[in-house]
């Protein structure tokens, strides 16, 4: 198995870094491709199984944007045959139509794979909790985010929201998903929140193996997990 | 009309200060808050001190504020601080309102204001501050701080022009604030440079912000903590005007080199973090007028805070206290590195530094503990680890991905308990890390551990 992360040097905020890390203990025979923003993405040619790419700036958003912009083909060839790509936190906001920048009075155009525009306030902080479901599994999760994104995503979710705020406050569904590209706005520590998660993953790109460290992760999970469907934890 | 405002706000936050006071209640926060409710440009309005001097960055507000307060003191300056109050806007109005008359004429000779980042915008375009000190500028709370090109923007979008930058010079993000403020000095160090810099577990900037070619580093501390260069553009670290030399643990003195003459203090704390506190205090210091031999003193005089980092022993066991900024991963790997570095072999940690208020009837976020190097943890010199808290389970999973043995973790999620884990057979050696609001977990600790040393459990 093939995995590229894409640029964690710059797109590592908020733990999101040891997502990676948590995959690379979990597949010790995986081939991991590191690409920093300087280089060119192995996927603009070659077949990764999985791409992770995780929270960044706002201009760094803009940044990558303007790289992968041109291979906007690729990116959707590659999420036709169904690989694996996982972005975390505001990556998930690149493949929108476009991303608003309130405060900077900027815009820019997006990957377009949803009908979908994100709007950044660096005024607003937004924080809260996430407990969805995805293909029947609980998944928890923590945002940290100065933007929402607006649209209909209930043809194209990621998470059914259990407890907690989809895409936007009004929004019940989290995230985006197309084949098994998995857009969603938990930041990165994600896979280690989540084991199962983890090797649903890993399924997805043709694998079996378990989650690292799975009965330390599953009890930690277990313990969020209970909490997060506790009434008395505020959400 | 705003002046009217003014007075009404001025005499409202006195009155509320005043109740305060006589209810025996904190009046460090709310008699600013009334204060600004009435008038939004509230600190705009009043009569400053002679000197105002702002301090700010990530990590190393409190202590650099508390000591150029008490040196400031001790050569006879009055002075108004707000570092045992609040740092936000609400704090810093309370602070300086506290030592005004009835017309918000200041009735001190320099104000020290410790002020959040994130207050940037709502404190700098009143209060116009003379020098600014930033210590650093690096990853902190996720859910507060965001990231640093947030915390680099709004800084640096609130500073007037005619503000003194005191920069850290070994931090390439803080040394590049605010470009609009030509007047700045820089400090740094010198001594003890790593001869080999491995690659930080983070670093908050990678690329040149000139030219965007990636930064080489002639060697770095931690993080981007260091001396760097642009292969590309030439852009580089900029010289130091105050570099501290020399640090002579033995002796507990470090060397500072003012302006060309090389000058000796007293050594109160060794951990790297507050070496730069100090070297960055002694800049200011100098900066507004004190003497070689004022400074001097002052430094002689000082401790740090002993609530932050303190020493106790009980019957067999040493043990040390330090106070670990929790949600703040920098900090905390910081802690956790000098907890490595001090008692050299077969010591216990015990680690309390979950979230006090985001676990009742909360789940606290536990994201940070991802961009906090824990492989500190798997130093040998450490033989046991307790986590203790809400969120040990996830502390556990953290240390073992960062290369931690399991075998050598306990966990007890009630804090009350934990004490009682401590092996005194096994272990003479004690090293607490405990998060910055659970200092009364800290101090019932204290008491356990002095019963626990003495056998009197
Ligand atoms: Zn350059």
């Amino acid at each position: 198995m093939k995995i590229e992360l894409l640029f964690p040097e710059v797109c590592g905020l908020y733990g999101d870094a040891q997502n990676y890390e948590y995959l690379k203990k979990s597949l010790p025979d995986a081939e991991f491709i590191v690409t920093d923003f300087l280089s060119t993405p192995y996927f603009f040619e070659k077949d990764p199984d999985i791409i992770c790419i995780g929270s960044m700036s706002e201009e760094m958003q803009r940044k990558v944007l303007d790289k992968f912009r041109p291979r906007k083909d690729r990116i959707n060839e590659l999420i036709e045959k169904g690989t694996v790509i996982l972005a975390t936190g505001n990556a998930a906001e690149l493949f929108c139509e476009k991303i608003e920048y309130i405060t900077e009075k900027k815009e820019t155009e997006g990957l377009g794979v949803f009908p979908l525009t994100a709007k950044t306030d660096l005024f607003k902080r937004y924080n809260g909790k996430v407990l969805g479901e995805c293909d029947g599994i609980e998944i928890v999760g923590f945002r940290a985010q100065f933007s929402f994104i607006y649209g209909d995503n209930s043809d194209c979710f990621f998470l059914k929201m259990i407890r907690g705020d989809g895409i936007n406050k009004e929004s019940g569904f989290e995230g985006m998903r197309k084949n098994n590209l998995m857009c969603t706005t938990c930041l990165g520590p994600i896979l280690p929140l989540n084991p199962l998660f983890t090797e649903y993953i890993i399924s997805l790109a043709g694998g079996s193996e378990k989650a690292a460290f799975r009965e330390e992760a599953m009890s930690a999970y277990e313990k969020r997990l209970a909490e997060f469907h506790d009434p008395k934890v505020k959400f | 009309m705003k002046k009217i405002r003014f007075f009404i706000a001025l005499m409202a936050a006195k009155l509320a200060r005043f109740l305060l006071k006589l209810l025996g209640r904190n009046a460090s926060y709310l008699p600013g808050e009334v204060a600004l409710k009435i008038s939004k440009d509230f600190l705009g309005h009043l009569k400053l001190p002679e000197t105002v001097i702002c301090v700010t960055g990530t990590n190393g507000k409190t202590t650099v504020s508390n000591l150029l307060t008490s040196i400031l003191a001790k050569n006879g300056y009055s002075v108004t601080n707000n570092s045992f109050g609040s740092n936000v806007q609400a704090g810093v109005a309370a602070a300086l309102l506290a030592d005004s008359n009835i017309f918000g004429k200041s009735k001190k000779d320099i104000a020290v204001l410790e002020v959040d980042e994130r207050s940037s915008l709502l404190v700098y375009p009143y209060i116009n501050p003379d020098y600014l000190v930033v210590n650093n500028i690096m990853r902190d709370s996720i859910k507060r701080n965001a990231h640093t090109g947030f915390i680099d923007y709004i800084i640096s979008s609130a500073l007037p022009e005619k503000t003194k930058l005191v920069l850290n010079g070994d931090d390439m993000i803080t040394s590049n604030l605010a470009p609009q403020c030509k007047n700045r000095t820089y400090f740094g160090l010198d001594a003890e440079k790593p001869e080999v810099s491995e690659k930080p577990f983070l670093s908050d900037i990678v690329y040149c912000p000139e030219c965007g070619a990636l930064l080489e580093s002639e060697y770095l501390r931690y993080n981007h903590i260091g001396r760097m260069y642009c292969p590309s553009c030439g852009k580089k670290s900029p010289e130091r005007d105050y570099l501290c030399t020399d640090v002579d643990r033995e002796n507990s003195t470090f060397t500072v080199s003012l302006k060309g003459k090389e000058h000796t203090f007293n050594l109160i704390n060794d951990n790297i973090v507050n070496i730069f506190n100090f070297t960055g205090a002694i800049a200011i210091l100098s900066e507004i007028g004190l003497s070689v031999s004022q400074i001097e003193k002052g430094f002689s005089q000082s401790e740090i805070v002993k609530s932050r980092f303190d020493t106790l022993k009980a019957g067999k066991l040493d043990v040390t206290f330090i106070m670990a900024k929790g949600q703040n991963p920098i900090a905390c790997a910081r802690c956790f590195s000098y907890a490595a570095s001090i008692q050299k072999e077969n010591k216990l940690l015990l680690i309390d530094i979950d979230d006090l208020h985001d676990n009742i009837n909360e789940s606290e976020s536990t994201c940070w503990l991802y961009d906090c190097d824990y492989s500190y943890l798997a130093d040998d010199s450490i033989s046991e680890i307790i986590f203790t808290g809400p969120r040990c389970r996830d502390q556990l999973l953290r240390a073992v991905l960062a290369g931690v043995d399991k075998n050598k973790i306990i966990l007890e999620p009630d804090v009350s308990k934990a004490v009682d884990l401590i092996d005194t057979e096994k272990y003479k050696d004690v090293i607490v890390l405990y998060e910055l609001y659970r200092q009364p977990d800290a101090d019932k600790m204290k008491i356990q551990i002095k019963n626990l040393g003495e056998g009197t459990k």
